[in-house]
């Protein structure tokens, strides 16, 4: 199926949609456009947001699963996708089991690596066997407790196809780690350049793979969602996350570049400066540390916004391209979405979001969360060629395995949509 | 009036079909009555009731599939608490602003009760618990990676080593009673440019002095003694496994809150903390040392002639690289002080 996403001419019919002639029975709507509305607002998270933060310090993080629900429940239900909402129907107590496991699992593996490296390298050992299961797990239990219109969504993929999925991100990493041990400059040694090479070369060679491991899990996720008889695929190739991961590399490079000249004419600047001070007057000494000092403290701001620039824009550049890419690649027989965030737009709420969560000391976050959540939901839209009353529900089983969605949370992953 | 009965659509949970239904309460049942004539009904507790929110519409969760969902979120309201149906607490007491800066005041508070009394209740405890073979390993492990960078070999020789030695087991002897005493060791080093003038304390009973303080203390012994009585409180008093951690305790508690906030800044408070820590640490320590002094027959006094010499040194041989070394602690005047006023019998 194609969906033709040129736009139409003004005041033309809707866009064409080429579909089987055998499939267009008489009566079949024409195709629809669902767009994703986000009714949720900052003052109203920012409550939640105190009162999840307050209990879960208050004992000591028991409930951190408790919160989570709250909070996906929240952003679920605010989000509509053609007038109704998506609902989230988690069980924290169940949740709370699988977050102590993991959080075991994590202790053990911190203490581990203390210790000493031979204990450090089986935690690390024991984490990369068991990651796939619960990465999988979790993806099950997130589309399991995710529903719109009373049906509940599925992840169809197998345990068996996480595990391939992460053999090769796996291999890389632990290459890496014992290429490292192998080859350890001795402290003190001049390292060769042939030594650094092969120091850095495991290490380059991820970096350069990694847009791929992304792309395997990319369409492991995208390949396995579904709803009613609807299942997605994921049309996207390798070389489109290469293009978006190359672009966002060369903007950071940019931004980097100009960061550096940036620091670079204020330090310049600053020992123009100082060489002014020390040739006004011999008394003048405390002048010319001032300035030095003042150069300084000017660099190490300048550096830190740098950063924060930095990150935000390059941060919302991928982020925004990266949705838009994987999203308008995924569709099924009947259903596809179109996503248009704008990467400037993204990118610059980013910084403005961070420069007032800095000014308020944080209080401003739930306020940025809500705000990212917004433009980035209500830039999706979904497209069908059918109407939404024909699903039907398929596979009752609901995953009760609730320790993999801790896990996603705690290692950082957000496996979430 | 209230009416008894709302407008809503239903979802069956086995197709995405919108049933319209009127909705009512019955007994302990929820009831549907559908356009056609039909009649679902559910026990209400088989109900999820949506959280009272200023947008968006009213979905009950039905328990076993399906939902049923209200557009007009007030008519909503209004026949639920006609019911006398109410939202959790929790829920409720985010409705109301004052309920929730309450509750944003009472997270300051018990975020900073806990940064100040318990986080160092729960680090001794968890230290307590330590084995000593764990402390003698990490101290080991810290003392060979100061070897293989700040600490070089050392120019004293190895009969003043005995010497010093010798005078500061007998000065432990005096000070402590057999109970009290830890096992320790005394090394010698160079602290080259990074550590100069300095001693350290770590885990295990390694106390380091270096060469650059045994020349700054040229003749005076006596002030030798106090700053080795100073390390050996950090020794005694274990405040390098303390600090160890509270730091990892500080980190764990602010990556719960900070949540998927970016590592930077999760690591930050943590950093703090542990500077923070320190200060207390060192007047525990200096404690310890005017106690050894005393019982070898000392005048804490002689330490001010320590921080003397120290700030007499010229800038370039300042040394703060290590937080935990003796040269990088601040407030020289206050600790002068409490020298001072121990050497005068207070």
């Amino acid at each position: 199926m194609n969906i033709d996403t040129t736009a139409p001419a003004a005041g033309a019919a809707p866009p064409a949609v080429g579909f089987d002639i055998a499939a267009a029975l008489p009566g079949t709507p024409a195709p629809q456009r669902w767009p994703l509305r986000f009714v949720g607002s900052g003052s109203e998270y920012f409550r939640i947001w105190i009162v999840n933060l307050l209990l879960t310090l208050v004992t000591l993080g028991l409930y951190y699963p408790f919160a989570k629900v709250r909070r996906l429940r929240y952003f679920h239900a605010a989000t509509e996708v053609g007038g109704h909402p998506l609902s989230f129907h988690a069980d924290p107590w169940k949740m709370l089991r699988g977050y102590l496991l993991v959080a075991v699992m994590v202790a053990a593996y911190s203490l581990a690596g203390q210790f000493s490296p031979t204990a450090g390298g089986v935690a690390f050992l024991l984490v990369a066997l068991l990651w796939p299961a619960l990465w999988h797990s979790s993806m099950r239990f997130r589309m399991a407790n995710t529903g719109w219109r009373g049906l509940r969504f599925r992840y169809t993929g197998t345990c068996t196809q996480a595990y391939k999925v992460f053999l090769m991100p796996v291999l890389g990493v632990a290459a890496i780690i014992g290429i490292s041990l192998l080859t350890a400059i001795e402290p003190g040694v001049q390292p060769t350049g042939q030594q650094v090479l092969v120091g850095l070369l495991p290490m380059l060679l991820f970096m350069a793979l990694f847009p791929w491991f992304f792309w395997l899990i990319k369409r492991q996720q995208h390949d396995h969602y579904a709803l009613g008889d609807e299942q997605t695929r994921f049309e996207v190739g390798v070389r489109g996350i290469y293009g978006v991961g190359l672009r966002s590399f060369g903007l950071f490079l940019g931004a980097l570049a100009v960061l550096v000249l940036v620091v670079a004419l204020v330090g310049v600047g600053g020992a123009m400066l100082l060489g002014m001070g020390e040739r006004g007057a011999d008394t003048g000494g405390g002048a010319g540390g001032l300035i030095s000092n003042l150069t300084g403290v000017i660099a190490g701001v300048s550096v830190f916004l740098g950063y924060l620039l930095i990150l935000t824009l390059v941060g919302g550049y991928f982020t925004a391209r990266l949705q838009n890419l994987v999203w308008n690649g995924t569709r099924s027989a009947h259903v596809g979405f179109s996503s248009k965030v704008s990467a400037k737009a993204l990118g610059l709420l980013w910084l403005k979001n961070w420069v007032l969560t800095i000014l308020t000391l944080g209080l401003y976050y739930p306020f940025a969360s809500i705000a990212s959540a917004r433009m980035r939901l209500q830039a999706v839209e979904v497209l069908s060629d059918i109407a939404p009353e024909t699903l039907v529900a398929r596979g009752a089983a609901l995953d009760e395995s609730a320790a993999g969605d801790a896990a996603g949370d705690l290692f950082g992953f957000d496996v979430g949509l | 009036m209230t009416p008894a009965a709302i407008q809503a659509r239903l979802f069956d949970g086995r197709t995405a079909r919108a049933q319209p239904v009127r909705l009512s309460v019955q007994g302990d049942a929820l009831r549907a009555a559908g356009e056609d004539g039909s009649g679902h009904s559910w026990p209400l507790r088989d109900l999820q009731w949506p959280e009272t929110t200023r947008h968006g519409r009213r979905v009950i969760q039905l328990r076993g599939g399906g939902s049923i969902e209200c557009d007009d979120a007030a008519a909503f309201d209004a026949w639920r608490s006609a019911l006398g149906q109410r939202d959790s607490w929790v829920v409720r007491a985010q409705q109301h602003w004052r309920a929730t800066l309450a509750a944003l005041a009472l997270l300051l508070g018990v975020a900073a009760a806990g940064y100040v009394w318990g986080v160092p209740w729960a680090a001794d405890r968890v230290v307590a618990l330590l084995p000593s073979t764990a402390e003698a390993a990490i101290g080991d492990a810290a003392l060979d990676s100061l070897r293989n960078g700040l600490l070089g070999p050392t120019a004293t020789p190895m009969a003043r080593q005995a010497a010093l030695r010798d005078s500061f087991a007998r000065a432990v002897a005096a000070a402590y009673a057999e109970h009290e005493r830890v096992p320790w060791q005394l090394h010698f080093h160079s602290g080259g440019k990074r550590l100069g003038a300095n001693a350290l304390a770590l885990p295990g009973g390694h106390i380091v002095i270096t060469d650059e303080m045994l020349a700054l203390l040229q003749g005076q012994d006596d002030t030798v003694i106090g700053v080795l009585g100073h390390e050996y409180g950090h020794v005694r008093l274990r405040h390098g496994m303390r600090a160890v951690v509270r730091a990892t305790l500080i980190s764990a508690a602010s990556t719960l809150a900070l949540g998927d906030v970016s590592g930077l800044l999760a690591a930050a408070p943590a950093v703090l903390a542990h500077l923070g820590y320190s200060r207390d640490a060192e007047r525990e320590a200096d404690a310890e040392a005017v106690l050894m002094l005393r019982a070898s027959g000392v005048s804490p006094a002689v330490m001010v002639l320590l921080f003397e010499r120290l700030a007499a040194q010229p800038e370039s041989a300042r040394a703060d690289s290590l937080p935990i070394a003796l040269a990088s602690h601040p407030a020289d005047a206050e600790r002068i002080a409490f020298f001072r006023a121990a050497a005068a019998g207070r």
